[in-house]
């Protein structure tokens, strides 16, 4: 019975992706009051928020830059640094997923995944990032399921998934978080039974795929089924789902349609519009000409 | 609309005062009013009717004051009462239907003509028309009753032979005016005149309409009006194609109006009086006391309006007649002027069209005239470049109109620009081509960046301890701004499973639903510093990146491609202009050069201009051949010169200079390429400049203001080499140099072609002779370090060297090393050799700043070296003229090693000697920039300014292949490519060891910095007394203040210090410059100097102090730049168009 409200709402956000938009930090923003601000300009709540705690984290730079890398980065890149990772999710447009890093640090991000089809499907998994505090020079993210969802990868008590069996060393340039989130989300369609966090599920998965999809069924039940709970973690800027309501939904729906992300100072100059006469393939000014006067 | 919107047709009221306007009845009932009127037109018809026109006075007078009454009481009417209320079918009035019905109007006017129009009469109706249509409660126009009759006015006052009188203009044009303003209310009116019969019209269709052309670019009121008349025409026909059409091929509206500019134009001042020494921008308050500049403005700005508003063919037809018609063969002449006045001026006017220009279309035919169209055979964009590198207010100027530019957003400007150098990606390792996309993810270059700040430029006793980690920096910053309290359970490490309760940092920030904002405590953090807190600040660069960033990428999401190293294809990428060894543009000129080569000082005037034009070219063409690197040569005048290298000439150089190397400067130390100013031979030295010159000169230079000592300086020592000057000088002394000289002072990458011959040109000897007087009158800001002057002097033995740069930039097209044969062979006696390097001088201006580098730095010599004693400074002026030919080669030729060897030193450290042909080339834009950037230390605080905006304007595009090339410090170049990075580094050295040698460094840090605040907030507080009304007033303010000053301003923001810092700088300005002077830096010159010497050696402390100044600031740009490069997010294309 809540899931209709909720699947209206998953079928909105699909189809917002469908338009190639990238404001996925907004599909969130319903569910945060404290994100309206934010309307405009995608990042800038994160490094304000995640400013005060990472305070702690710069306290602790001296051991950073005791142990080696050359720039031993204070919170200042470290803000920005995780600032680029989730740009760069956001270029992704990683389908189904959805994340936002928390009010309290930007080492902690909020997630939620969308399962469309295979042995998952309808399932919705909120999860939770934490990034070593090191980063980029530590281990690879942790990536814990809020519901410990049924699979041979994911931890049966702690929900954590075994993300480094996919990054046994986290390189940075190389390894980016959105790798992580593509990671957690192909599980659910390829499934790996090899060295289980959840025997029980690896070993079912091999032996008797019948029990195993009926037991997947019933997780991905239980995790909808608490899909309206609480989030598990206080945070302003924790994912937390309602049934659909067009009194406060409808409107956050249209502006998400209809927003379109500006310069904040947009107006400052009068060719704001940015001038090109190239025609495009071309690389000759004016190449896209429409009756020059002759020179 | 800003246009339109301003012609409100006055209302009754505002004529009250007008004769024509007698009392009315006008209260009273439309039927009185009716048989009142009958009453008048009863009596003037009797008059009327008579056969013969009676040439009795008595009955003008009666007929036109009952015609007087009679209109009154028509323009009085109120129409009937629409049984419909349909507002455009109102009946007419009684009276206006038996004006209509009787054609009374026709009658009156036509009894008037027949009696012959006599200027009077003719004004009285004219005006009585005016009121008639400007008042009336009911539409007129439309009646043919009315229009016919005040056609046929009209037709007389366009009739060859009666015409308008003088005195009649004003009524002329108010009536048409008004007949204009009822027409855009009423479009079909247009149609009604436009169809009139031409009989009515004489013969033209549209009689208003070329009625009004001839006052296009009149001054004042009746100008204004006309325009808006015109503009009111315009819009209502913008939709009539038959109406275009005419105006387009029947009228002369556009020719008129394009060429109109040229006229207008050729009245501007061809000199601009700068009072500020960072004057570099005409600002609104800087042209509106000059009334024909004003006047310009009027009329561009009504071009800019008529495009706006015009149908389509009478657009393009117009802004194919301002190209053609006004920008090219105006603009594109006073653009190569040959006097350095005449650059700046004309440059100026360009940035300031530029930046009035809000119509799209006509920024086009702007921009295509300033990239595309070749002037002798250089496109504008090219001779503008070439100026960058001078070293004299033009140069500001210059990158002034490249700011402009700039700040388009224009995908033509950048591909040109810069863009179509990068494209084929050879200035990256082929290995590195995927770098090009990627972001400073992890902050490694905003590292690198502000790794350069200098140690000794971070004073903040606060952070000294902690200075060795940036880290640090930060950590303070942050500790700054945010609360301690909010810290605690950051981070779970890597460790095994934790639960998310576990990573839950204690609840103490704001916990609302309002982030954290984290400016607000900065600022007032910030605002407690009484001089600046240089760690800290980092936050406002952050946001102004980000700001600039996205606002860029935001206006630059419709460009046709993104630029990243793979689209546009770095294989399909046409191959930019050839770099410096092709050099085919050279071989298109040989007739200039061979005109240079006759011309000693004597050159008519006639040839000048190809001069010039030969002098920037080369200059552009040495430019287009560098690899990123530069050869400084001295020209025989001790002028110097920047070349691009390219590899082949560096190594024969090195053969050929035994000695120079030998005596290389630390880098650090000698400011590299002193200022390119090229000497124009011989004659500097024989003009003298008069005192006035000077004085303007020494402003622009570099746009220190020390001017004042400069010539007092000169004045007072009586120098010989001023002296000999002197003697020839004449108040024109700036434009007779350009003239002779022709050469382009200040371009730096030229090569030494235009050596000019100095005062020194005879022989070395002479050289040394003058130079030494000099020593004492140098006042002017000299920006070499007295290391170069020790160079200088040794160098003098070799002379050859200078033969071969003057042989390159010339003839390229040989090969050069049989150029240089030749060269060495002749160069002594070779008289034609000068003669190019007269033909190129083009600024007197520069001239003069040559002159005075030169003095200076012949002082410096004669310091370092301890020259003999003084030669009578006219006897070597006197020989010159004769003996420079040879004289100046030789000059030149010594001279040159010396600079060489520092600058060997301070650019080669990367590069290899040897270099493939066809090296890789980040155009000359970039080159400039970097030569210029590299000069820094040695540069005025306001082009160090300009120049440090521009390259953050440049860094915050966001195409990956611009955005690579500057802030990726991780990429790895050719070889042959300098990179920001490394620019950037040598800068540093420099100041570095500046302040090693100048144990005061610290003090006077916080002294400029002091200054720099101040300075700030009082450009802050007056700018509010100068609220531009142009359309893009904002920007043009915004022009005023160089993005550094304002993130200086940021940190003043408490009242009692605002105060204090404008006495402080205040204070400055009345002193002129004096108090700062003698405030930061007291005692500057070496023990031994004299006054003149102490003052030279404090402008160039000076210069070298808020370098370091602005250096620090720039890298924390850059670094923030980087920094949000990485997190910004393109604006998906085509999203929206401006509103």
């Amino acid at each position: 019975m809540n899931l209709n409200p909720f699947w209206s709402m998953s079928a909105n956000t699909s189809r917002k992706r469908a338009d190639g938009e990238e404001h996925s930090g907004h599909v969130e923003q319903r569910s945060s009051p404290a994100r309206l601000p934010f309307g405009k300009k995608q990042l800038p709540p994160i490094p304000k928020n995640a400013a005060p705690i990472t305070k702690p984290v710069s306290m602790g730079t001296p051991t950073q830059s005791a142990n080696g890398t050359h720039a031993s980065y204070g919170p200042f890149y470290l803000e920005y640094s995780l600032l680029a990772e989730f740009t760069l999710v956001i270029k992704q447009k990683l389908p189904g997923i959805y994340v936002q890093p928390s009010y309290k640090s930007a080492l902690m991000w909020f997630g939620v995944i969308f399962i469309r089809h295979g042995l998952y499907q309808d399932g919705v998994f909120k999860f939770t990032v934490y990034i070593p505090d090191n980063y980029p020079d530590g281990e690879c993210p942790k990536l814990v399921f809020d519901i410990p969802v049924f699979h041979p990868l994911v931890d049966p008590v702690s929900g954590e998934l075994d993300v480094r069996r996919a990054f046994t060393k986290w390189r940075r340039n190389h390894n980016h978080i959105w790798q992580v989130l593509m990671y957690a989300r192909t599980i659910f369609y390829k499934i790996n039974t090899t060295e289980p966090l959840n025997p029980e599920a690896a070993v079912l998965y091999e032996k008797d795929v019948h029990l195993f999809k009926s037991k997947v069924v019933d997780s991905v039940k239980l995790c909808n089924r608490h899909l309206f709970d609480q989030p598990k973690i206080d945070d302003p800027y924790a994912i937390s789902f309602s049934p659909w309501n067009p009194a406060v939904h409808e409107e956050v729906k249209d502006r998400m349609f209809t927003c379109k992300r500006r310069p904040d100072d947009h107006h400052k100059g009068a060719h704001v519009s940015g001038l090109s006469w190239v025609k495009p393939g071309s690389t000759q000014p004016f190449s896209k000409d429409d009756g020059p006067p002759p020179s | 609309m800003s246009w339109l919107s301003r012609l409100n047709p006055r209302g009754p009221g505002s004529r009250s005062g007008r004769s024509a306007a007698p009392s009315s009845p006008c209260t009273a009932d439309p039927e009185t009013c009716l048989m009142v009127f009958e009453n008048h037109w009863r009596q003037v018809s009797w008059v009327l009717e008579q056969q013969e026109p009676s040439s009795s006075s008595d009955d003008l007078t009666a007929v036109r004051n009952h015609t007087d009454q009679m209109l009154c009481l028509l323009a009085e009417e109120r129409p009937a009462e629409s049984p419909e209320g349909v507002a455009d079918v109102a009946p007419m009035g009684p009276i206006l239907e038996l004006v209509v019905t009787e054609n009374i109007l026709e009658s009156l006017v036509q009894w008037h003509l027949r009696r012959g129009l006599d200027p009077d009469s003719q004004g009285a109706l004219l005006k009585l028309f005016e009121m008639l249509i400007g008042q009336s409660q009911q539409p007129l126009l439309q009646h043919t009753a009315v229009h016919h009759p005040l056609l046929r006015l009209l037709g007389a006052c366009a009739d060859p032979e009666l015409g308008c009188p003088l005195a009649l203009e004003n009524s002329l044009v108010l009536l048409l005016n008004q007949i204009c303003v009822s027409m855009a209310r009423q479009p079909v009116v247009l149609e009604m005149l436009f169809r009139a019969a031409p009989a009515q019209q004489g013969s033209t269709n549209l009689l208003i309409f070329s009625l009004l052309v001839p006052f296009i670019h009149r001054d004042g009121a009746i100008g204004q009006q006309a325009r808006d008349a015109l503009l009111l025409v315009m819009a209502a026909s913008a939709s009539h194609e038959s109406v275009a059409r005419y105006i387009s091929e029947n009228s002369y509206f556009c020719p008129v109006l394009a060429t109109g500019l040229s006229a207008l134009y050729s009245s501007l001042p061809r000199k601009i009086e700068v009072r500020g020494d960072d004057w570099h921008a005409l600002r609104r308050e800087d042209w509106m006391g000059v009334s024909s500049l004003v006047l310009f403005m009027n009329s561009l700005e009504f071009c800019n309006a008529v495009v706006q508003v015009a149908h389509p063919l009478v657009r393009s037809q117009l802004l194919d007649y301002l190209h053609n018609g006004f920008l090219v063969p105006v603009m594109g002449p006073a653009l190569h002027k040959s006097s350095v006045d005449e650059m700046i001026a004309s440059t100026a006017y360009l940035d300031l069209f530029l930046r009035s220009v809000s119509e799209t279309s006509l920024l086009k035919t702007f921009l295509r005239f300033i990239l595309l169209h070749r002037h002798d055979n250089d496109t504008i964009l090219d001779t503008l470049l070439t100026r960058i590198s001078s070293n004299s207010r033009l140069c500001m100027v210059s990158l002034s109109l490249f700011r402009t530019l700039l700040s388009l957003n224009c995908e033509d400007v950048m591909l040109q620009l810069i863009l179509r150098y990068l494209l084929p990606c050879t200035h990256v390792m082929l290995s590195q081509r995927r770098a090009i996309r990627e972001t400073d993810l992890y902050g490694k270059s905003a590292d690198k960046f502000l790794s350069l700040i200098p140690e000794c430029c971070r004073l903040n006793p606060a952070t000294s301890a902690e200075r060795d980690e940036d880290n640090a920096l930060w950590a303070k910053v942050f500790s700054l701004y945010f609360h301690p309290t909010a810290s605690s359970g950051g981070g779970s490490g890597g460790g095994g499973s934790s639960t998310p309760t576990s990573m839950e940092p204690p609840q103490s920030g704001p916990s609302s639903s309002r982030p954290l904002s984290p400016e607000s405590p900065m600022h007032q953090q910030q605002t407690n510093t009484e001089c600046l807190d240089w760690d800290s600040g980092y936050l406002d660069y952050l946001k102004d990146s980000r700001r600039g960033i996205e606002f860029c990428s935001w206006a630059c999401r419709d460009w046709s491609a993104p630029y990243d190293g793979e689209n546009p294809s770095p294989n399909t990428a046409p191959p930019p202009p050839p770099p410096p060894t092709a050099n085919p543009s050279m071989a298109m000129y040989p007739e200039h050069f061979s005109l240079q080569q006759g011309g000693s000082s004597n050159t008519p005037p006639g040839q000048q201009r190809a001069a010039i034009v030969a002098a920037a070219r080369s200059e552009w063409s040495s430019s287009e051949r560098d690899s990123g690197e530069w050869d400084v040569t001295i020209g025989k005048n001790n002028c110097i010169s920047l070349t691009p290298r390219s590899k082949k000439r560096s190594l024969q150089r090195e053969e050929l200079l035994p000695k120079p190397i030998p005596q290389l400067v630390p880098s650090s130390s000698s400011s590299a390429p002193p200022l390119l100013t090229s000497h124009p031979a011989s004659s500097p030295a024989p003009h003298n400049p008069t005192s006035t010159v000077t004085v303007s000169y020494q402003a622009m230079y570099n746009g220190t203001s020390g001017q004042g000592d400069g010539c007092s300086d000169n004045r007072d020592r009586g120098l010989e080499v001023k002296k000999v000057k002197r003697d020839l000088g004449e108040p024109q002394y700036l434009d007779e140099n350009a003239n002779q000289n022709g050469s382009l002072v200040s371009c730096s990458p030229q090569s030494c072609t235009a050596l000019p011959q100095t005062i020194f040109s005879n022989s070395e000897m002479s050289d040394a002779k003058s130079l030494c007087p000099n020593q004492i009158s140098s006042p002017s800001p000299v920006t070499q370090p007295t290391s170069d002057t020790k160079l200088l002097t040794g160098d003098t033995s070799n002379p050859h060297n200078a033969s071969s740069d003057l042989v390159e930039s010339n003839q390229t097209q040989q090969s050069v090393e049989s150029l240089i044969k030749e060269l060495l062979e002749q160069a002594p006696g070779e008289p034609q050799l000068p003669g190019d390097s007269n033909g190129q001088g083009i600024s007197i201006e520069a001239f003069t700043q040559e002159l005075r580098e030169l003095e200076d730095r012949v002082k410096e010599r004669s310091r370092a070296a301890v020259l003999q004693e003084d030669t009578p400074g006219d006897s070597v002026s006197s020989e010159r003229p004769e003996e420079e030919p040879s004289s100046g080669l030789e000059v030149k030729l010594t001279v040159d090693p010396k600079v060489e060897g520092p600058v060997v030193g301070l650019c080669s450290p990367a590069r290899p000697l040897n270099q493939p042909a066809s090296q890789p080339y980040t155009g000359p834009f970039m080159v400039v920039l970097f030569a210029k950037l590299e000069n820094m230390l040695q540069n005025s605080l306001y082009v160090n300014i300009l120049l440090t905006g521009i390259v953050a304007q440049l860094a915050c595009y966001p195409q990956p292949l611009l955005r690579s090339f500057l802030l990726n410090t991780n990429m790895v170049f050719q070889p042959s490519v300098k990179s920001l990075i490394q620019v950037l580094g040598s800068v540093k050295n420099r100041i570095e060891a500046f302040a090693a040698s100048h144990e005061d460094f610290p003090a006077m840090l916080r002294k400029a910095q002091q200054y720099l605040v101040a300075r700030g907030k009082v450009d802050w507080t007056d700018s509010p007394a100068a609220v531009p009304t142009l359309r893009r007033s904002d920007s043009l303010v915004k022009s005023r203040k160089p993005s550094l000053g304002e993130m200086i301003l940021r940190h003043t923001n408490s009242p009692t210090r605002a105060r204090h810092a404008a006495q402080l700088a205040l204070a400055h300005v009345r002193d002129g410059s004096q108090s700062l002077h003698s405030a930061l830096f007291r005692g500057g010159g070496g023990g031994g100097a004299s006054g003149l010497e102490k003052q030279a050696e404090a402008l160039r402390v000076k210069n070298a102090v808020y370098c370091a100044v602005i250096f620090c600031e720039f890298l924390k740009e850059l670094a923030a730049l980087a920094q949000e490069h990485a997190v910004t997010l393109p604006f998906p294309q085509g999203q929206e168009t401006e509103e």
